[in-house]
């Protein structure tokens, strides 16, 4: 697997970081600056993956469902004209969500609305909560 | 009552200031704002005098049920006020919202654009 994460990130820091983070879940109140911005949650039957991509055409990204990750890619490319005031971040961006389980991956469905991509992988079968029958 | 707790609740919502890109075109000035998942219906553009106050709400939610494993955004209010020369033409300030961002369109005021002084000879 090649991972080329973009010019906005020390590689070898994030790739520390990014082997560091994906191994534990983190919540909000740790922030820290990653572009684009991903939710990941689960229910019994799916795994949801949110990605915040603000202002990318949904046919300027691709998502792709490898092995054992999704990967979001694609670039934000900026205006043309003179700025006054550049705070939106730009240029090409990946992320990569390791999936924790196995999933469906006929059934992995995505939705973009209003710049948030919806992402919905369906657990499989074999790892899907089950009660068991206890014989006496 | 009810509008006290709907205040109580839109309070509890954190605020963001969107980041924002200010570009001039050709065609005069472009604000450009990232509201990621806010929609038509939850944006209000103010004009008040010389600002300009963009101000939306984000109702992301995870799905119902569903429990969340890793966060990086929520759902928040967004606002920000921007203040505006006089070299903008105010009748024809457009906004386009598309894919999660605000274009704000800001026409120069006709009287400064660029143009050739006639020569009257006498």
């Amino acid at each position: 697997m090649v991972i080329d994460f973009s010019n906005f990130y020390d590689l070898s820091r994030e790739l520390d970081r990014f082997f560091d983070e994906t191994s534990r879940p983190l919540f909000f109140s740790q922030r820290r600056v990653a572009y684009p911005m991903v939710n990941v949650a689960e229910d019994d039957q799916n795994y949801y993956v949110d990605v915040n991509l603000p202002g990318v055409d949904p046919k300027e990204f691709e998502l792709t469902l490898t092995d054992k990750n999704l990967v979001v890619k694609g670039e934000r490319k900026p205006e043309e004209g003179r700025y006054y005031r550049r705070e939106r971040l730009q240029g090409v961006f990946q992320r990569i969500v390791a999936m924790g389980a196995p999933v469906e991956r006929e059934k992995v469905a995505a939705k973009f609305t209003d710049g948030v991509l919806h992402v919905t992988l369906p657990k499989s079968e074999a790892v899907k909560p089950r009660k068991i029958a206890i014989d006496n | 009552m009810s509008t006290d707790i709907a205040k109580k609740e839109a309070s509890a919502l954190p605020n963001y200031a969107p980041a924002s890109d200010i570009v001039e075109m050709e065609d005069g000035f472009h604000i450009l704002l990232d509201m990621p998942g806010v929609g038509r219906e939850d944006l209000v553009i103010d004009l008040k005098e010389n600002e300009v106050t963009i101000s939306g709400r984000s109702a992301y939610a995870a799905p119902e049920g569903a429990k969340l494993l890793h966060q990086e955004f929520a759902a928040g209010d967004y606002s920000r006020t921007f203040a505006l020369s006089d070299a903008v033409d105010r009748e024809k300030i457009k906004a386009v919202l598309k894919n999660g961002v605000l274009n704000l369109y800001l026409p120069k005021a006709e009287e400064l654009k660029p143009r050739r002084i006639e020569i009257v000879s006498e």
